[in-house]
């Protein structure tokens, strides 16, 4: 299953890079492709703050000095002063300052012109730094999903590189698209919006037959790889175990090393011998102890049954690779096919028209060269798809209620055991009832007061 | 049923959409159109071929009982007995929360073939007792591209009763063979002079005793009359009361008072089989949920581990039913031990031990305190530590009390922790061994 994932991963790459291109190229005529977009936009949001910051500390400086002055606004010497000495000396200097401001009304009136001239260069920028920001998200999930084999990352780059068509659509750029819709198949076929979508179409459904052929055939591979882990685990945590009961064993008794079970039950007892009582060294030794236990009950089960190893790693239910093969092409291409006709003739009001014969009021009405004559046939035809699959289950009958099954002998001894509770409770309620009712007539006579009485008596009374 | 991945398809697909309707732009549009109908348009033949009734799931497991702390393989075979494939198929089997999966997964999920099978098996193992139920197997199919799944819970279950733990007995037996070795003192049978194998020495002779017991030589030597005396070996007869009210539930999981009491009394019942004395249980709460009379029968452990194996802490202690019960299904004397947390009012306990003195028994109560089952008192912030210290207090005073008003008639309150439970129990069993309380 690893190569056919392999040939899957390839053109999932191939169909990713020749998208990505195409909208690479499509959108090149607007000029976006600056690659100091992403600097110039953080050069510029960094002017922005630098100058929002500049007003600010001037005004508050001026403010608290007035303040301690009477109401008198500072000298102009004092103000330019500050603003050339301490301000001047950052190192992003202020957007759109470039001489000493000597007064308050001055850096105002910069502030009030500058800010505007700075937003609109952020928006321009904003937008610049957007398209390269998405084709770097779109990029960085491609490259995870062909790694780490999740739809997420699949679904993520799809959007993200279309998301850079949607934007460059609200600038009002030049953008693919396909306007007027064609009529003829052939021709619609050949567009270049349509080898964009096809493409874009055809690099979401590669990646989840990617993403398909990985899960069907991993988990047998990594059940395989995970036993394998586990028993050498355990393998190497009972060698460790004897390593250290030798080690225990010379040090204490000097018995022979070779005897590792001798040794560990020695140990154990030693241990125990030691320790009783003391919680945390019992559990550790449990703990070794189930190790050690694990282990035989492994050795025991592999050496008496020649299918547990396949059965726990479920060799005999990986699937052959020339089966996906040969199902992911034609499958792809069906649905291909399906869904690209489907699609033309909804999108179509052509195709539409003659179909339907609609009114020529209708044919000729300026909604049909709309976008949004395709939701009218497309919610429709999409329900159509559900209910259908509906109905066949329904007439199949697939959704099967589960019912817990319980043989007779289950339900009677159920029942029985029902039955035994309710009547032992019965008993030791009335028995219950009985000791009161005794109780009760004995409570006022005085020689009916025994010692167990005064016992308990006494008991409350301290 | 959409998948994740299915919405996701369905969010990329109206994003396309709206923003095609917004820009007037047909391409967007168009590949909304593709997400749209590529997610729905397979869903009818998916819907033809996911017939989820032909997949049969069965699971085998190696025994239905087993001991706390063993190990169990549980085996599933998933069968495809329809005429069609399933692309894509998870079957997840699923095991009790407390249980461990120890090797293996529990859950495959692969490719199955019209009439074919597939078999997976993994490791468990069982942690605490009681009874469990292994199941049920949620079966989900998915299509190709896994944007639609259909699922089926298969609720067939498997049911395995845990005994409790045997690593005491374990332990226990590690202690035997010190005292092979002459590391310990080990129990001890009770011996009474009478009739027996066993030489226990002379004593002088009285008018009445049999002329067969005369020791001539030893009668010549001394010049009076001696007799030989034998040893008779005795054993006692003990029964178990453990209380599993709700109280006693409390404490750490899997570190309750009940576990330890349940301990202590497969511990007992063990040693007492060794010795061939003869051990009963009752387990109690508002009713008797279990007694098992005292007995050497071969599966007499098995009895007591089953009763024990389904005790659960509810309900209160009703120290006169049970008590009511035992008597009446047990003639011979005994020595009565409890183990009970005596957080219940004290007249019902002393009116039990009134009837159970009455008939003749020997008591003793092995009571775990409550707080020294419960989270250390380093762990509280100070305002808990106050309160628990308190709470402490008031139950200490309270059993104190108790304890004097049955030391009256002799029986003894033993007030244990986690650390010293089951020492107690082996120390009282060997005490009751030396002095010969209830032979028979």
């Amino acid at each position: 299953m690893k190569v056919v994932t392999w040939i899957l991963r390839i053109a999932s790459i191939a169909t990713f890079a020749y998208m990505a291109y195409l909208v690479y190229s499509i959108l090149n005529p607007n000029d976006i492709w600056h690659w100091d977009a992403p600097y110039s936009f953080v050069v510029t949001v960094f002017r922005l703050l630098s100058l929002i910051v500049f007003f600010l500390a001037t005004t508050m400086v001026s403010g608290l000095a007035s303040a301690f002055t009477g109401g008198v606004l500072p000298e102009n010497v004092i103000v330019g002063l500050y603003n050339t000495l301490i301000l001047r000396t950052w190192y992003m200097q202020p957007y759109g300052v470039a001489d000493p401001l000597t007064n308050i009304q001055q850096v105002w009136a910069s502030f009030q012109m500058n800010l505007s001239n700075v937003i609109l260069a952020l928006w321009n920028n904003t937008f610049l730094f957007l398209y390269f920001l998405c084709a770097g998200i779109g990029i960085a999930l491609f490259l995870q999903s062909l790694v780490r084999m999740d739809h997420k990352f699949v679904g993520g780059a799809f959007i993200s590189i279309q998301a850079i068509v949607i934007l460059a659509a609200f600038r009002a750029l030049i953008v693919p698209d396909i306007a007027p819709f064609p009529a003829d198949f052939m021709e619609f076929l050949l567009t270049q919006g349509q080898i964009l979508a096809l493409v874009s179409f055809a690099y979401l459904e590669v990646s989840y037959q990617m993403i398909y052929s990985a899960s069907v055939g991993k988990p047998v591979e990594d059940r395989e790889e995970t036993l394998k882990k586990q028993l050498l685990a355990l393998r190497q945590a009972t060698r460790k175990q004897d390593a250290i009961e030798r080690g225990e064993k010379v040090s204490t008794t000097g018995m022979s090393r070779s005897t590792g079970a001798t040794a560990f039950s020695f140990l154990r007892e030693a241990m125990e011998r030691k320790v009783l009582g003391s919680q945390s060294a019992l559990e550790s030794l449990d703990a070794v102890s189930d190790v050690r236990r694990l282990q035989i009950y492994v050795d025991d089960l592999l050496l008496s049954d020649s299918r547990a190893r396949d059965e726990l790693t479920a060799k005999a239910a990986a699937p052959s690779s020339s089966y996906v093969i040969g199902s992911t092409i034609t499958g792809s291409a069906i649905r291909f096919l399906t869904v690209v006709a489907v699609s033309f003739i909804l999108m179509s009001p052509n195709v539409i028209r003659m179909i339907l014969n609609l009114p020529i009021g209708i044919e000729n009405s300026v909604e049909m060269l709309q976008p949004e004559i395709v939701v009218l046939f497309l919610v429709p035809i999409v329900g159509l798809f559900p209910f259908t699959a509906a109905v066949i289950s329904w007439v199949s009958r697939r959704e099967v209620v589960e019912k817990e099954k319980l043989s007779e002998e289950e339900k009677d001894a159920a029942k029985k055991r029902k039955k035994d509770l309710a009547q032992k409770r019965r008993e030791t309620e009335k028995a219950r009832r009985a000791r009161a009712k005794v109780r009760k007539a004995r409570k006022g006579i005085e020689s009916e007061v025994d010692e167990w009485d005064r016992a308990l008596e006494d008991t409350f009374k301290r | 049923m959409i998948t994740q991945r299915g919405f996701v398809v369905v969010f990329a697909g109206v994003l396309l959409l709206t923003s095609g309707f917004s820009f007037v732009n047909f391409y967007l549009v168009l590949l909304g159109v593709y997400c749209v109908i590529g997610l729905v348009v397979t869903l009818p033949l998916f819907a033809m071929t996911a017939n989820l009734a032909g997949i049969e799931v069965d699971r085998q497991i190696d025994k239905v009982k087993l001991f706390s702390g063993d190990f169990l393989r549980v085996r599933v075979t998933i069968r495809n007995v329809s005429r069609r494939h399933f692309d894509f198929i998870e079957v997840h089997d699923q095991y009790p929360e407390t249980w461990i999966l120890a090797i293996g997964e529990n859950f495959i999920a692969s490719r199955i073939e019209p009439g074919s099978s597939m078999i997976f098996s993994y490791i468990l193992q069982a942690r605490m007792r009681g009874r469990y139920f292994l199941g049920p197997t949620e079966v989900i199919m998915r299509d190709r591209l896994g944007l639609h799944y259909y699922k089926r819970i298969l609720k067939e279950q498997t049911e395995v009763l845990v005994y409790p733990t045997w690593k005491d007995v374990r332990r226990l037996d590690s202690f035997a063979k010190q005292r092979q070795l002459g590391l310990m003192f080990g129990a001890h049978r009770t011996k009474t002079v009478g009739m027996g194998t066993d030489f226990a020495g002379f004593r002088e002779y009285v008018p009445g005793d049999e002329f067969r017991l005369i020791d001539w030589k030893a009668s010549a030597k001394r010049g009076d009359m001696v007799v030989k005396q034998w040893e008779q070996e005795k054993n006692v007869q003990i029964i178990c009361m453990v209380d599993t009210s709700g109280s006693m539930g409390n404490g750490y999981p899997e570190n309750t008072k009940l576990e330890y009491a349940i301990r202590a009394a497969v511990l007992l019942t063990h040693m007492g089989l060794e010795r061939k004395d003869l051990v009963g249980t009752c387990v109690f709460s508002d009713i008797v949920n279990g007694y098992v009379p005292p007995g050497t029968r071969p599966n007499h452990m098995y009895d007591v581990l089953e009763v024990l194996a389904m005790a659960e802490p509810k309900g209160w202690s009703d120290y006169e039913s049970a008590i009511a019960h035992v008597v009446t299904q047990s003639k011979k004397r005994s020595f009565i031990i409890w183990l009970t947390d005596l957080e219940e009012s004290p007249a019902p306990l002393l009116n039990a031990m009134k009837t159970l003195v009455a008939n003749g028994h020997k008591s003793i109560v092995i009571s775990p305190f409550g707080p020294w089952f419960e989270a250390p008192v380093g762990q509280f912030g100070p305002v808990e530590k106050v309160l628990s210290e308190a709470v402490s207090e008031e139950l200490w005073e309270r059993r104190n009390k108790i304890a004097r008003a049955l030391s009256r008639f002799g029986i003894n309150v033993i007030n244990v922790g986690p650390e010293d439970f089951l020492p107690t129990i082996i120390k009282t069993y060997e005490q009751a061994k030396q002095r010969g309380v209830a032979t028979f």
